[in-house]
């Protein structure tokens, strides 16, 4: 979707599936963004999503306070967690646990997302519906109000999350992981953590140690990538 | 910016799944500035309708986009992420 480069959003579905007006979302809300993207690449299944979002709820057996989408398409059913870090910490900011445990579980297609890319988001929503078994989606959101930073920039963060390293987009397809947004030069951490005002209390020491987190998190990745065969995603002839 | 420090800790019992949790950050309240296309640089991309958390920008019939009054909040997204700069954030008077 993404070679028609400049005029791909004239491709989009222009029916809204999701009306935030109904439930009154913040300004400049991620979890709205994201929803509605994926109301657009649910089309009617949105209606029947069950959405909840507990405190400390279980998932895979990790307590988070995230929220989760379930899609249910017969006997397959997609999860999506719309992960917003309501933890507030560093560690959340740089680790994220439940792709791994999901792959680990042995769900069919597993991926994760952000929507400053809405048309990745967009056509992995729509592989995790077509795989044939259980599918896991991780989408970050950013949140202007717990993140703190200015409500116009939420789309900007989303991109400095990823060129900064800190939320690689991969999908992990029958075992097989691709690497689906490739960033040639890494922005600096401290860049995309210093945009958010609730980290402006955290000492050099966090940070480096945020740091070499973030590296150590990358290269256990790119290690997966090279250890499986290159898997390249062939469409089932959708035309948008 | 009091409303956010009050929540603080369970900052977001997130808006847009529980009912009745945004009042803190008073979302009824009429709004700072609404977008503005210029019309004669437009290039009719559509990046502002992909990037609308709230589903504000509609396409008219003639390519063009404009704002739906009632569903905007006014962050300013569809203002920073134009490419070309077409979007001006006008204030209500």
């Amino acid at each position: 979707m993404d070679k028609f480069s400049l005029y791909v959003p004239n491709f989009l579905p222009r029916e809204e599936f999701f009306d935030p007006k109904h439930n009154q979302t913040c300004i400049g809300c991620g979890v709205s963004l994201a929803v509605r993207l994926v109301g657009k690449a649910a089309e009617g299944l949105l209606h029947k999503a069950v959405c909840e979002r507990q405190s400390a709820a279980e998932l895979f057996g990790v307590t988070s306070d995230a929220a989760f989408l379930k899609l249910k398409q017969g006997k397959q059913t997609t999860i999506i967690c719309l992960d917003d870090e309501p933890e507030n910490s560093l560690d959340s900011a740089v680790k994220k646990t439940l792709p791994g445990i999901a792959v680990a579980e042995g769900f069919q297609y597993v991926a994760t997302a952000c929507p400053s890319y809405p048309f990745d988001l967009f056509e992995k929503v729509q592989r995790a519906l077509e795989s044939q078994g259980n599918a896991y989606l991780h989408i970050l959101c950013p949140c202007p109000s717990a993140w703190q930073y200015k409500t116009e920039d939420t789309v900007k963060v989303g991109f400095w999350a990823v060129e900064s390293l800190a939320f690689p987009l991969y999908e992990v397809a029958a075992g097989f992981y691709n690497m689906t947004v490739k960033t040639l030069k890494p922005r600096p951490l401290s860049e995309y953590l210093s945009a958010q005002a609730r980290f402006a209390k955290a000492t050099e020491k966090q940070l480096a140690a945020a740091g070499k987190q973030v590296e150590k998190e990358y290269g256990k990745l790119l290690e997966n990538i090279q250890s499986g065969i290159a898997y390249t995603y062939e469409t089932t002839g959708a035309v948008y | 910016m009091e409303a956010t420090a009050k929540v603080s800790k369970k900052i977001i019992q997130c808006s847009a799944v529980a009912n009745g949790t945004a009042k803190a950050f008073k979302q009824g309240d009429p709004i700072a500035a609404r977008p503005e296309w210029d019309k004669d640089r437009c290039i009719r991309c559509g990046i502002c309708y992909v990037y609308c958390p709230h589903g504000a920008v509609e396409r008219l019939d003639d390519g063009f986009f404009d704002v739906n009054q009632k569903r905007c909040s006014g962050c300013g997204i569809c203002h920073r992420e134009c490419w070309f700069g077409v979007i001006s954030m006008v204030e209500e008077g």
